[in-house]
């Protein structure tokens, strides 16, 4: 079996609708250079690298990594990207652990960078992501791909606008604890329901922001670790899985996911879970962040976490049970709810769990965390990284 | 090895042309996939993960994993993609299955002709800071590295003539109703790129599937094909960052994969390559940089043919990029060739009694992507 | 300091082949506004839109099912915001599954007054009764067909 690996150092940037003052690569830099300041480490110690990139449409460079290459200090060394969609940045953080596991290297390096301010429309680059076939012919987006997930979750366990609402104060007012996230400012349940509607039920305030800014993490073997006595937190549990291409597939009779729920996810944790030994993730775990580009997906990914039974979650989150001081903190960060540079937002989600679990992670703590998880979902609500991070 | 499991070629299936029989994109994803999974003699129910490779903008899909997760049976299973190239889609399949979390991987990458012009599309890659407006595909950069090394090497043009003729020559052999006759334009595209040297872009899909020792003994199986050693590497982004007349990157990989697979002397030690030839000046370059002919004995290689089909160490029995160009899934070819030469699975272009294999893969702008990998006939000491 | 920026569009246009399937599909779609699923053989599941596989099973797709044109509403959204290159808002749309269908085809609803969201949600509730209508002039095309409440 293979040794363990630690998480040494983290950066990112305080996320921002604009960065101006900085190109593509500039921004992927200023993270790199803050996770290898927090790691005490030069760019000569990485072994290997690990690019977090979702569309390069959204950046608008083909193949945007090979610009990336200088700003993540690869030049000769072992260099290679991976998307899967908005769960990028989890699947970049776990295949830079597999180099790690597998013998392969010591010390790796993740990261990336967004500017989807940048993109004009996010939506309508987010269109061309269904098939030509039979999906792109509809106005398809992301925000109405997941409208669509909550006027099913709302049918089948009674949610309603208000409890999406009581999602979007729980989050902004954690994010207002946090300096790096975008969307700072505290709102109310009145205030929500002001919004427009953008897509029925999703209002304005449901949904996330577009961001620019940058994540990157440094990776090493147990060995290296101990040999050199850093200061070090553990990816235990790591686990992906997958849905069907087609929303369409997602409902109807006997299909293998509901699109009211989130059926990869779950079977993506259960891999995760079993990895590091978490049978009862309510009384083992003590913080989750878990990617939810809006409010209404919180619940099936809290549900798909074993932190709620299905259909629970509205309830449990209207007791409180889910914020800051509550059971199990969700997205104390304020999530991707508050921040969403797509290509490194779920890298922050396992970033911020693993700040949590070092007790490093600011106004935002969550007392006595040491064992947290982190979602990244990608594609059409498709892919699914989970992982386990402990103290 | 540094492995904690020993990674192998199980299964291959190479596509190198598909024309006009109308499927779509998944279709031919998911007949792929069949052909890989037959040719392993496994069923997908014994596949733990895959990893695909794509391009966005050659296929008109602004995530084009998502196209591939029913495809290649994604559903309900662990799935990454890593559009840098198809290479690394077979890099990271293999470190899957090192790390003994996984018995199995899939790996699947692809090159569809469907966008109105694949140069525009690589277009795209130049940066909107400073190189955006320059009319930089991909056959400009490989121009410019040509041209390059033509100021560092006299007598380049015969060297490259003579790689030409030899993997035409070989092309017709081992793929004779997918290869068609060069074009006779006479007319360079791109100087100093020899006039009707490129092949024309044509779709094609290849699958591998890898499995770990423990996976192999099971199931006794002999026709593995070992990964000894794996190296993979970039140059910086800026053309004009690097000496284009040299490979330092394809060096390092090399250096990695030797490393691992305890080779000092290439010539000494495989009996076949692949090599990245999108142009002959990269199957030369690749010759230095690997270690097997330094630029002082190219000139000579016109004359001995020691890299010809009966040469002492043939590179390029397929014909190469030279006669087939899927563009985006030339290199995880190169390296399917490979293992299909290892396992004695290569048809008509099989050379016999290989016991280990070189193969070399790149992409990007010229050559900004190197990776390198050893195949072993026989499965030597379990890893580490 | 004087901070640049430069406008740059993606200028490509893709001609994709649908396969044998889709394209006897959107024939039929066309030519005699039906619409028609294929079956799952392994677990007889019928397919709408029609892949020729199933990416449950990964099986082939055997025989072809006439389906529709009634059916019931399985999700929808109602736009009310305009994105670059998609339609004015507001309008809704979302999945359908045709009567002798196992999954759901997507396409707009008309038929409904979108302008109170409350009152047009209710309209287009899970589980609403629809019927398919099909343009006059067709093109193969999953927009030559509507779906519109049975109710009205």
């Amino acid at each position: 079996m293979s040794a363990r690996v630690g998480i040494i150092g983290i950066g990112q940037s305080a996320f921002k609708a604009r960065r101006d003052d900085a190109s593509y690569p500039d921004l992927v830099r200023e993270a790199v250079v803050t996770a290898l300041n927090d790691a005490n480490m030069e760019l000569d110690d990485i072994e290997a690298v690990v690019y977090s990139l979702s569309p390069d449409a959204m950046v608008g460079i083909g193949n945007a990594e090979r610009v990336g290459v200088d700003a993540v200090g690869a030049r000769n060394k072992r260099f290679l990207r991976v998307n899967t969609g908005g769960a990028t940045g989890i699947s970049s953080v776990a295949a830079a652990y597999y180099h790690v596991a597998a013998g392969a290297c010591d010390v790796v390096l993740t990261a990336g960078a967004d500017k989807v301010g940048e993109c004009g429309d996010s939506q309508t680059v987010l269109n061309k992501i269904w098939d030509p076939t039979y999906e792109r012919q509809l106005p398809l987006g992301t925000i109405n791909m997941l409208a669509m997930s909550a006027v099913r979750y709302m049918h089948k366990y009674g949610m309603t606008e208000e409890d999406m609402a009581r999602v979007v104060v729980k989050n902004r007012w954690q994010a207002s604890k946090n300096p790096n996230a975008h969307l700072r400012k505290e709102t109310t349940i009145e205030e929500v329901f002001a919004s427009r509607y953008i897509s029925w039920p999703v209002k304005l305030f449901d949904c996330c922001p577009q961001s620019s800014g940058g994540c990157a993490m440094v990776l090493a073997s147990e060995k290296y670790i101990k040999d050199r006595g850093l200061d070090a937190v553990w990816i235990t549990g790591v686990g992906h899985c997958s849905e069907s291409y087609y929303l369409g597939d997602r409902m109807g009779n006997g299909q293998t996911a509901d699109h009211a729920d989130a059926f990869a996810l779950r079977a993506s944790f259960a891999r995760a879970f079993k990895m590091a030994g978490i049978t009862d993730p309510r009384k083992q775990v003590q913080v989750a962040e878990l990617y939810a580009p809006f409010s209404n997906t919180e619940f099936h990914s809290i549900e798909a976490a074993g932190l709620a039974d299905l259909g629970q979650a509205p309830a449990m989150m209207r007791e409180g049970r889910f914020q800051i001081g509550g059971d199990i903190p969700v997205n104390p960060s304020g999530g991707t709810l508050c921040t969403n540079a797509i290509a490194v937002t779920a890298m922050v989600r396992v970033a911020e769990v693993a700040q949590q679990v070092r007790g490093r992670a600011g106004g935002h703590q969550v007392e006595g965390a040491r064992v947290g998880i982190a979602s990244g979902n990608g594609g059409d609500h498709q892919f699914f990284g989970t992982m386990v991070i402990e103290a | 090895m540094p492995y904690v499991v020993k990674p192998g070629v199980i299964g291959v299936a190479i596509m190198p042309r598909i024309e006009g029989d109308g499927r779509s994109l998944e279709e031919l994803l998911y007949d792929a996939t069949q052909a890989v999974l037959k040719d392993a003699g496994i069923t997908i129910e014994d596949v733990d993960g895959i990893v695909v490779a794509s391009n966005d903008q050659y296929d008109g899909r602004a995530i084009s994993i998502m196209a591939a997760s029913g495809s290649v049976g994604g559903v309900d299973r662990d799935i990454l993609s890593t559009p840098s190239a198809g290479e690394h889609a077979f890099v990271l399949g293999a470190l899957r299955v090192a790390c003994g979390q996984y018995r199995t991987q899939l790996v699947v990458s692809w090159s569809p002709t469907e966008a109105s012009s694949i140069p525009e599309a690589q277009r795209l890659a130049a940066d909107p800071y400073f190189h955006r407006r320059l009319p930089m595909d991909e056959q400009a950069s490989h121009a410019l590295q040509a041209s390059a090394l033509m100021a560092q090497v006299p007598g380049l043009d015969a060297a490259a003539q003579a790689v030409l003729r030899k993997n035409r020559a070989n092309g017709g052999r081992a793929y004779p109703d997918l290869v068609q006759a060069p074009a006779q334009s006479g007319k360079p595209t791109r100087w100093p790129l020899p006039a009707d040297s490129m092949a024309p872009p044509v779709t094609g899909v290849v699958a591998i599937l890898l499995a770990g020792e423990d996976f192999v003994r099971e199931q006794g199986r002999t026709d593995t094909a070992w990964i000894a050693g794996m190296g993979w590497t970039t140059e910086p982004a800026f053309l004009g960052d690097r000496d284009l007349g040299e490979a330092p990157a394809l060096r390092e990989a090399a250096r990695q994969a030797y490393a691992e697979a305890g080779i000092d002397s290439p010539l000494d030690s495989v009996q076949v390559a692949e090599i990245s030839d999108a142009t002959p000046f990269q199957e030369l370059m690749a010759y230095e940089a690997l270690g097997l002919a330094p630029r002082g004995e190219w000139a000579a290689l016109s004359e001995d043919n020691r890299f010809g089909a009966n040469g002492s160490l043939p590179v390029n029995l397929s014909g190469g990029v030279t006669c087939l160009n899927p563009v985006f899934c030339t290199g995880l070819i190169r390296i399917a060739e490979v293992a299909n030469q290892v396992r004695g699975r290569a048809g008509r272009h099989q050379k016999a009694g290989v016991k280990r294999g070189l193969a070399q893969a790149s992409s990007g702008m010229a050559m900004q992507y190197q990776t390198v990998i050893v195949f072993d006939r026989e499965e030597k000491g379990a890893a580490a | 300091m004087e901070l640049l920026k430069r406008k740059e569009a993606w200028n490509i246009t893709y001609t994709h082949a649908l396969g044998e399937t889709a394209s006897w599909f959107y024939v039929q779609l066309r030519d005699h506004a039906k619409i028609y699923g294929k079956r799952d053989a392994k677990t007889g599941r019928v397919l709408v839109p029609p892949r020729s596989f199933s990416d449950q099973s990964l099986q082939p797709t055997t025989d072809w099912v006439e389906v529709g044109p009634g059916g019931r509403i399985e999700t929808f959204s109602i736009v009310y915001e305009e994105f670059q290159n998609l339609p004015p808002p507001p309008y809704a749309f979302g999945y359908v599954l045709l009567d002798g269908a196992d999954t759901a085809i997507g396409g707009f609803f008309k038929g409904v007054d979108l302008t109170d969201p409350k009152a047009a949600s209710e309209k287009l509730k899970i589980g609403t009764r629809i019927n398919t209508k099909f343009a006059e002039k067709r093109v193969g095309d999953v927009l030559d067909f509507w779906f519109e409440p049975e109710a009205g």
